[in-house]
């Protein structure tokens, strides 16, 4: 009964995570060949593409999209490895976790909205460099700096904001491998090998570490291509208007009064899906170079590997983020209680809790909506995933079984959001127009589900299966080992991978706006509102919610374990063994 | 460098745990010579030798002096010494031929072009029935084999010292008294001075030098 229940599991997570990108995807393809019924477009033909073709700067488009996403992919991958190749091994390495950890739990929107507050002509930088006399003063009071960010038009700014935001997920990715009691183990040795060989630490990073952990999280890496070319969130925020990136502009066409643009937005989201490929052709080719020139490279016998420079670009990285981090906390919490704050004052005229008492007056059904979402999604996805592996154990699958979810598993994370979710939204209106709560639900679960799955199946992986053997030796069914032996060991990566399942709902903002068709306002999608509205006090005052709401979860996942081993330690001696041996297999 | 200095010497070495004294050695290796120390599992053996490496970590502290060849070593760091280390297992690099193991340890200033490097890895391979082998993947090699190019990387990264962590243990009984001589008589023939560890009181027999015994402080 129980093994039929989780063979169900495996199930629903494989049609979840496929059926809506794919329906999607179709959902896409009929409008974008002019099969768009509702408008009474009932041809098919390649129209629509023709039309596409004709808008002005839409190769402009597309190489903004492909600029800014490769660009900051590549960016933020040799970044992180700057970073893990001077820290690894030393005091500095936890530090680097401590440091990155809140800003992977912060949603993309709210890191391009907290750059805004520094980078804009009235933001923080402006206000240094103006208020210390040492920005060149023109009209109207704003320094030379002010023209530039954001909204360039090369779209660095979008480059910047990317590269911030997917820099801790690789050095973060990297380190969930580099932890593996295996592995870690065979690096450790592999650097003492490389020490006496007379390789510095930097170069045996390099030559030996990196490229084992390089190949684990390269499918990840490949997500990070597709997610950076086709983001929404960040250059509607930062990016260049006139022309925008492609994504931003399936975006306005889709969301435009004139229904007819429906059709070119179709055709511009299948574009959308040929350009992320194209970034992935050409990732996948600078891939091949480097391997090629690092593998003929590591054998020459350079005991060193550019390690000043290095050591010197990964200290720079972490002062950009210490003083981005604290001009965005100091200007952002200013800026929530400012009553007054003229430019270029370094400080308000006066402090209020007014924009406090504006944004929670209203902003309850959005905090309430956030909230019950990502508790919803989390917690069913909690659940689907650990029955799922729970299948793998109590109904082992052929490898193409195996192989078919493990691409699955990425296929929400391969297939543009905005190129699908539209579709999906169309789909969805047909065939349940009014289940708002439903769709929004199923939509965020198509972006919950891989990372949860990820994050669980190291732990349950990892898991000694002879607890359970000698459970079921003792006369315990699947199900009571399951409830009274896996789940308590498994408490802790278990509320770790709910409070991740929770921040990713929470960060969502396409998923959110399209499947619920702008009805259930969540605290993103109020906070991207605000940000494109005047005032940047209220946003303030969003975006530290934004922020606080992944932390609490993330608190929780955290205390929560130790409270109730604390509570069954009072009860009784045998579950008090119980609970630190679960302590010991949580590597406390 | 002068005549008069050992190649290895522990000069009056303590290693602490927390403040508790570990070990203490007093000892010294000639080049050509293998010095065994034997202990219980526990005694510090590895520890000792993370000490003459450069890889001791916290908790442990070291009192006294390493000196290699006249040259005290404690603040030298690990990758400056010239200590070559080998371990139970292989540890060979996955993603590596077994050429490029080789050649991961030549040095680069002797051997400046792709030609000379390929040239001295094959004589090398070749003096321990290895050839033909150098452009496999590691991971299709045999025990014995994997054993056999492990050393040649070591001595390839031209050591003036060279610790054995317990590297026979994990072979075969049939395979581990050919690898050991074999072993050995390299070592010797290439002048370096070896430091063994081992529980095993026949590795220390067969390593035909001095042997300590490491009683618990």
């Amino acid at each position: 009964m129980f093994t039929r229940l989780t063979v169900l599991a495996r199930w629903i997570l494989l049609v979840v995570l496929v059926v809506p990108v794919v329906a999607g995807l179709i959902g896409v393809v009929f409008p974008a060949l002019g099969y768009f019924p509702v408008l009474g477009a009932t041809t098919f033909s390649f129209d629509v593409f023709k039309q596409l073709n004709s808008v002005d700067g839409l190769g402009r488009m597309v190489w903004l999209s492909l600029f800014t996403g490769l660009g900051a992919t590549l960016l933020s991958i040799a970044g992180a490895f700057f970073l893990l190749a001077a820290s690894y091994q030393t005091k500095a390495f936890r530090y680097l976790q401590g440091l990155l950890s809140p800003l992977l739990a912060l949603p993309h929107a709210a890191t391009a909205i907290a750059l805004l507050f520094v980078i804009s002509p009235s933001g923080i930088i402006a206000r240094l460099f103006t208020a210390s006399g040492e920005g060149v003063m023109v009209s109207a009071g704003m320094s030379k700096w002010s023209f530039a960010f954001p909204y360039d038009e090369l779209g660095l700014s979008v480059l910047f904001a990317l590269t911030l935001k997917e820099l801790p997920f690789v050095v973060l990715m990297a380190m969930s491998v580099m932890s593996q009691p295996q592995l870690s183990h065979k690096f450790k040795s592999y650097l003492a090998i490389g020490a006496s060989c007379g390789y510095t630490p930097i170069a045996s990073f390099m030559k030996l570490v990196l490229p084992l952990v390089y190949r684990q999280i390269r499918l990840p890496l490949l997500a990070v291509v597709v997610f950076a070319t086709s983001n929404v969130e960040i250059p509607l925020i930062l990016g260049p208007n006139n022309p925008s990136t492609l994504s931003v502009a399936v975006f306005y066409w889709f969301n435009h009064i004139d229904l007819s643009l429906r059709l070119l937005g179709s055709a511009a989201a299948i574009l959308q899906v040929g350009v992320s490929c194209l970034a992935l052709l050409t990732f996948i080719f600078v891939e091949k170079i480097v391997s090629k020139v690092a593998s003929s490279q590591r054998i020459q016998g350079t005991r060193t590997f550019f390690d000043f420079f290095i050591i010197t670009k990964a200290a720079g990285i972490v002062g950009l983020y210490v003083v981005l981090c604290g001009l965005v906390v100091y200007s952002v919490i200013m800026h929530s209680v400012a009553q007054y704050w003229v430019f270029p004052a370094l400080y308000p005229s006066g402090l209020t809790l007014l924009h406090w008492q504006t944004v929670l007056g209203g902003m309850l059904p959005p905090i309430v909506n956030t909230l019950l979402l990502g508790v919803a999604v989390s917690v069913s996805s909690v659940i689907i995933v650990l029955l799922a592996l729970e299948s793998e154990l109590l109904k082992p699958t052929k490898s193409t079984m195996t192989l078919v979810l493990s691409l699955a598993l990425f296929l929400p994370l391969l297939v543009p959001g905005v190129a699908f979710l539209y579709g999906l939204v169309w789909l969805q209106q047909i065939v349940l127009a009014s289940a708002t709560w439903f769709h929004t639900f199923i939509a965020h679960l198509v972006y919950v589900l891989p990372y949860v799955f990820m994050a669980l199946a190291v732990a349950y992986r990892k898991f000694d299966n002879r607890y359970a053997m000698v459970a079921q030796s003792l006369g315990k069914t699947p199900w009571q080992v399951f409830t009274h032996v896996k789940l308590p060991l498994l408490t802790s990566p278990i509320l770790v991978a709910w409070a991740l399942g929770a921040s990713i709902s929470f960060s969502q903002y396409l998923p959110t706006l399209l499947a619920s068709g702008g009805t259930l306002p969540t605290i993103t999608t109020e906070a991207v509102a605000s940000a494109s509205g005047n005032s940047s006090r209220v946003t303030a005052v969003y975006l530290i919610i934004q922020a606080l709401l992944p932390l609490v979860a993330f608190i929780i996942a955290w205390w929560a374990p130790t409270l109730l081993v604390n509570r069954k330690r009072g009860e009784n001696g045998v579950l008090s063994s119980v609970s630190k041996e679960s302590e010991v297999l949580n590597g406390k | 460098m002068a005549n008069n200095h050992h190649r290895l010497l522990l000069d009056k070495i303590t290693i602490n745990r927390h403040d508790k004294a570990l070990l203490s050695i007093n000892a010294s290796v000639e080049k050509g010579h293998i010095l065994s120390v034997m202990g219980a599992s526990g005694s510090g053996k590895s520890t000792l030798l993370h000490a003459i490496s450069g890889q001791l970590a916290s908790p442990f502290t070291l009192l006294g002096n390493i000196v290699i060849d006249g040259k005290t070593m404690n603040n030298v760091p690990a990758y400056r010494r010239k200590v070559g280390y080998m371990f139970q297992d292989a540890l060979l690099f996955d993603h590596m031929t077994v050429e490029g193991n080789i050649a991961f340890g030549l040095p680069p200033k002797k051997y400046t072009t792709k030609s000379a490097r390929e040239r001295a890895i094959l004589g090398m391979l070749e003096a321990v029935d290895l050839s033909g082998l150098q452009k496999r993947a590691v991971s299709s090699l045999s025990g014995g084999q994997q054993a056999r190019v492990s050393l040649l990387r070591t001595l390839a990264s031209e050591p003036k010292v060279v610790l054995l962590d317990e590297p026979f243990s994990k072979l075969d009984t049939a395979l581990r008294e050919h690898i050991r001589t074999w072993t050995f008589a390299t070592l010797k023939e290439q002048g370096v001075a070896a430091l063994l560890v081992t529980h095993d009181a026949d590795d220390a027999a067969a390593a035909k030098g001095d042997i300590i015994e490491l009683t618990p402080c």
